[in-house]
């Protein structure tokens, strides 16, 4: 009933134009049309942006160390995410292809090694095999290595046969079931599975995901107390402005809207910043992680931010300015009031 | 036009600003509100404006009782109302013409119409040659005369004033109010606060006084 009452009130209280045209005579068409009130609003948008970016031009000081903060407060987790990305990236490249490494015993001749590769090719777990007889594996450790002259100092071979099983089924369940199997087999030395070290990798990667998560949360707390804390400051020095605004019936939100505009300001400026920050670092870190990665003869490469995620920093950083600065804003201008 | 129902303002430190206050005003009207400091010319004012409720009664404002509207509604009540203060109120961080123009860009007017009847008000106060300058630079009667022509740029239906000529010589005084007069011969409910026995009593308008939080007297 009473939220009836409230309603109706809220109807009569619009100046009615047709009235004010009445007494006043002048033309008072301003309020007639929606779309000239739409359009009004959208006008009054884009003043304040402006307006806004200029102010925050005009401050150069002040403007910059706060983004400098912001950059930084973006930026590391930006990095951290970055490099946890190439780290996963790192383990995918080995994942698809998880093989199991059977080190025959050194008693096995290489007529032995042949034939449990055929035999195992038989079984309907395993998709393939490949042989890597003692002969061979010396050949490519001298090849890879440059220890190649060790060899020369030693009577004979000491590397054993290998055969290099591809499991039919590829899940992490069943690989290490047949490595099992494998490795009870009586000509195994020893049954490898080289996913092994990119299950610890992938361990570490998890392990690396939550830190960069506990360090994200830590910095978008602290872009918001930034943001916040400027954006109070900001309102401080325009309280007089915001007192006559709200006694010649500025509503909340056309106060409001300056300050969250500074804020929008922040975050775009704020982001761009951080996205050069990362692409930086990620260059200074390019030609030791490929010298690194020539030693590994890895085809890996590093990887920077993407379009997609260059987006997704820029609209959470905005979102961040937005969220700092309605929060100040939620919190100083109601204290402000006329008097 | 504005009309008191009994109504009392009682502070919560328990003094009452006014008490059981009834008068109204006809739209088309111009009344003085008069009383010594703290007699409740201000707490008066401040229901009009809705910076302050009522503890008991009613304030009606063109047939609508203020109390139903909530506090969203507040910024829409005020643009129905123009006001001036003792102390002014401007902004010296920007012109004349942008002080004046401020409450048009608050009530959404296009920018050349906003133009226009700024520079209308200006002209009415005699300062249409000031536009472009920093209000700090003019002097006390200039700069109520800028107050004057923001309360009424964006033609309010109740002109309030509050003190207007507290810090002015008698001169000013008597211009600041020949003004008020004419807002009020197109149409205007001018309502003043004022002291000034002197000045008000030369003006042949209704004269409200309060004392106390009372009103002991109404009438010519």
């Amino acid at each position: 009933m009473e939220n009836n009452q409230r309603r109706k009130g809220a109807v009569r209280v619009e100046p009615n134009p047709k009235r004010d045209a009445k007494i006043h005579r002048g033309a008072e068409h301003h309020r007639l049309k929606m779309s000239d009130k739409g359009r009004s609003y959208l006008r009054h948008n884009l003043e304040v942006a402006k307006q806004s970016y200029f102010s925050l031009l005009a401050q150069p000081l002040t403007t910059f160390m706060t983004l400098a903060v912001l950059a930084i407060a973006l930026a590391l987790p930006g990095a951290l995410y970055t490099g946890l990305k190439n780290l996963q990236q790192l383990g995918d490249g080995w994942q698809g292809d998880p093989r199991v490494a059977l080190y025959l015993k050194m008693t096995a001749s290489d007529e032995d090694a042949e034939t449990l590769s055929r035999e195992l090719l038989l079984r309907d777990d395993v998709a393939g095999t490949e042989l890597i007889t003692a002969q061979q594996g010396m050949l490519e450790f001298q090849a890879m290595s440059g220890f190649g002259d060790v060899f020369s100092f030693l009577d004979s071979n000491p590397l054993p046969a290998v055969v290099m099983v591809m499991p039919r089924n590829l899940s992490v369940t069943e690989v290490p079931l047949l490595q099992a199997k494998l490795q009870a087999l009586p000509q195994v030395d020893e049954a490898v599975v080289d996913m092994e070290w990119v299950q610890r990798l992938a361990g570490f990667v998890l392990l690396a995901e939550r830190m960069v998560w506990v360090l994200t949360a830590l910095f978008i707390t602290a872009v918001l107390l930034v943001v916040g804390n400027t954006i109070r400051l900001s309102i401080e020095s325009r309280r007089d402005e915001i007192i006559i605004a709200k006694l010649v019936g500025a509503t909340d939100a056309y106060v409001r809207r300056p300050f969250l505009y500074d804020g929008v300001w922040f975050g775009v400026a704020g982001g761009l910043a951080a996205w050069v920050l990362i692409q930086l670092s990620l260059l200074l870190l390019n030609s030791p992680v490929e010298h690194l990665v020539r030693l590994y003869n890895s085809q890996f490469e590093l990887a920077g931010l993407g379009f997609g995620e260059t987006i997704l920093l820029l609209i959470l950083s905005i979102l961040l300015g937005l969220a700092g600065a309605w929060l100040a804003v939620g919190r100083h201008l109601r204290e402000i009031q006329p008097q | 036009m504005i009309s008191f129902d009994n109504v009392t303002k009682r502070y919560p430190n328990g003094y009452d600003a006014l008490s059981q206050v009834n008068f109204s005003l006809a739209s088309g009207e111009m009344a003085f509100l008069t009383g010594h400091s703290g007699a409740g010319k201000s707490t008066l004012l401040k229901l009009l404006m809705l910076m302050e409720r009522p503890s008991n009664g009613r304030v009606l404002m063109g047939n609508q009782d203020l109390a139903t509207l909530s506090n969203r509604q507040i910024p829409y009540h005020r643009r129905r109302v123009g006001v001036v203060f003792q102390n002014h109120q401007l902004l010296f961080d920007r012109s004349v013409f942008e002080n004046i123009v401020l409450p048009l860009r608050i009530c959404g007017f296009d920018p050349a119409d906003a133009t226009r009847r700024a520079r209308a008000a200006l002209d009415k106060v005699g300062l249409l040659d000031k536009e472009k300058l920093n209000p700090v630079v003019l002097s006390g009667g200039e700069q109520q005369r800028v107050g004057i022509a923001r309360a009424i740029v964006h033609k309010p239906q109740v002109l309030l004033a509050d003190e207007p000529t507290g810090n002015l010589d008698p001169k000013l005084s008597e211009e600041v109010m020949r003004l008020f007069q004419q807002f009020n011969q197109v149409g205007t409910t001018v309502l003043i606060a004022s002291h000034d026995l002197g000045l008000i009593a030369r003006m042949p308008h209704r004269v409200i006084t309060l004392n106390r939080g009372r009103l002991v007297a109404d009438g010519k």
